[in-house]
């Protein structure tokens, strides 16, 4: 299965460098576990409307080493759940995506993407030819590719799924 | 054109003569380590048996298990987690260290640490077996996949290399050493990549000081990091080691991705302020600021050469009336050395609450702050809510630093108490 391209609109975009993930749900937050309790406490401090207004499908944008500090798994699930379909940053902390890419959660490094686009602006992320374009106002910039495990991991929806399409001798 | 002690590792572990950096091998890690915590091990071992009908693990002896978090236990569900991880742990004849102190210092106390060895875990803070010359990484919740098959997917990293030059002054740290990385290099700096250290400047620090450096190489991007281990280190870890290997070593031709020079000469005390581990400042800027709470411990701290230069700023003192002074040893190892050499009676006297090695006081399991409370600590961390309350401030700094500042209950400079 070859891995979909993402059309959405920019959703949020996310200006601090080095951004902690953990702030969209708030700290004190964290903890949550019960997904709709940590989906109302999303973005609270951006945007308190931000359930309501975004779309299935829709993309976050992010700036330089996107994911830094000490990153939880709680807030991207939230925004899964809201309907975020993938996350664009000029970089990303190694950690975030590491994590984030082992649940099937498409991220893409994409240097000048601040640039490129503005908040809810209609946005496609092609895989194929490793680039994004700004479909409200046209232009376009290229995407690192992804590595083949990190492809082959969005391709099988996540770390399950791609380990048991290739399960080896055990350790 | 040469390679680098990472390049060579993950050649051996893949099975290929030469890797370079940027290619996509399948690695077999030497060893796989965790320690047991809700969501991780617990979800691991049910994966493992249920999705991968993985009943018994074929090779026990390249995993290795601790239990740190959560010692001792305060509730029923915490020993729970426990008890499934010792159960496993017996089941499949995974070896298991538990009270033994923070899993990232006893895997080197106990061996795991060997020089050229390539090792796994989870959390990232592993990364300070680097010290050895170990290739140690955290992959997060793809151990799973170093867990169920023999080899992970692994795109060999490229290497920042930084060459340390000039003398530490007195009541300067290993600590300081690595938020001036930080701050000369920037917390994005060796993104993706393997930081190694090198150099000259490489004499002013004792092993316990490269594992404190190693282990915090997440701070700037790092996926780890790697010393060339010199006889000290090898002294340390070769009588230890679990397996027999041939240590490795970058050649001078090695190609690295980016070279810093870093001089240690002008070098003063720093405090990383709140809430990212990326603020890194000189400590004189910030002298006098109010405290509650200290902490000494962590992965990143609480060895004989903190607990020593605290007891010796502590000695015949007292600690500020209404300071809180938690003093952590990182193992029972370093926590029978610092009773023997006296240390530890000198810092309850000064006042310390000293308790046995746990990690619960980093992430405010213990020791935890309200809101408004403000603390200088060794941990590993100075995010919002790590210590406590989201409300409450944690200043990253030394161990010499934590000891003045507990001394006056301010922000204080530990130069002027050795």
């Amino acid at each position: 299965m070859a891995l979909e391209n993402l059309r959405g609109r920019v959703a949020f975009i996310f200006e601090e460098i080095n951004f902690d993930v953990d702030q969209i749900v708030g700290v004190k937050n964290i903890k949550i576990t019960d997904i709709d309790e940590l989906a109302a406490a999303a973005m609270q401090s951006y945007d308190p409307d931000f359930r309501s207004v975004v779309r299935p499908g829709d993309l976050l944008v992010g700036a330089d080493n996107f994911g830094y500090g000490h990153p939880h798994y709680p807030p991207m699930r939230a925004m899964r759940h809201i309907g975020i379909a993938g996350v664009l940053a000029e970089s990303f902390s190694p950690g975030y995506w590491r994590g984030e890419i082992s649940m099937g959660f498409p991220q893409a490094t994409c240097p000048g993407i601040l640039g490129l686009v503005e908040r809810w602006d209609e946005i496609e992320i092609d895989w194929a030819a490793n680039e994004v374009r700004n479909l409200t106002k046209g232009g376009s910039l290229p995407i690192d590719p992804l590595s083949n495990a990190d492809r082959a991991m969005l391709d099988a929806g996540g770390l399950i799924g791609y380990l048991q399409g290739k399960r080896q001798p055990a350790a | 054109m040469g390679y680098t002690i990472t390049e060579k590792i993950l050649a051996r572990v893949s099975g290929l003569d030469h890797v370079k950096a940027g290619d996509e091998v399948m690695a077999k890690p030497d060893f796989i380590t965790a320690y047991d915590f809700p969501g991780y091990t617990d979800v691991y071992f049910k994966q493992m048996k249920e999705d991968f009908g993985i009943e018994r693990v074929a090779e026990p002896e390249r995993i290795a298990m601790f239990i740190d978090h959560m010692v001792p236990a305060a509730t029923p569900k915490e020993e729970e987690l426990h008890i499934v991880t010792r159960k496993w742990c017996a089941e499949n004849n995974v070896p298991l260290f538990e009270r033994k102190g923070i899993g990232h210092q006893v895997a080197s106390e106990v061996g795991y640490a060997v020089p050229g060895a390539f090792v796994v875990h989870f959390d990232g803070h592993i990364s300070q077996l680097g010290t050895f010359g170990t290739l140690a990484m955290g992959i997060r919740r793809n151990l799973l996949e170093a867990l169920v098959n023999e080899k992970i997917s692994i795109k060999v990293p490229h290497t920042v290399r930084v060459n340390l030059t000039g003398t530490l002054s007195k009541g300067v740290l290993a600590r300081d050493v690595f938020h001036h990385l930080v701050r000369e290099m920037g917390p994005a700096s060796c993104r993706f990549q393997v930081l190694e250290l090198g150099g000259p400047g490489m004499a002013q620090l004792t092993t316990e000081g490269l594992q404190t450096i190693t282990g915090l190489a997440m701070f700037t991007g790092a996926v780890t990091a790697i010393v060339n281990p010199d006889q000290a280190r090898l002294d340390y870890a070769l009588p230890r080691a679990r397996k027999k290997l041939e240590p490795v070593y970058s050649d001078a031709d090695a190609d690295y991705a980016k070279v810093y020079e870093i001089d240690l000469d002008a070098l003063e005390p720093l405090i990383v302020i709140p809430p990212t581990p990326a603020n890194s400042r000189n400590l004189s800027e910030y002298l006098g600021l109010e405290l509650t709470n200290g902490y000494l411990g962590s992965c990143a701290s609480g060895r004989l050469e903190d607990l020593e230069i605290a007891a010796r700023i502590l000695q015949g003192k007292q600690v500020a009336p209404g300071f809180q002074l938690n003093v952590v040893p990182t193992s029972n190892e370093i926590m029978v050395a610092a009773s023997r050499a006296g240390y530890l009676a000198t810092l309850t006297e000064a006042g310390a609450f000293v308790s046995a090695p746990s990690c619960d006081y980093c992430f405010g399991r213990m020791g935890a702050m309200s809101a408004n409370q403000r603390a200088v600590s060794t941990g590993t961390l100075n995010v919002r809510g790590r210590m406590g309350s989201p409300d409450s401030e944690i200043y990253l700094c030394s161990a010499a630093t934590v000891a003045a500042s507990a001394l006056e209950g301010k922000i204080a400079d530990p130069r002027k108490y050795l």
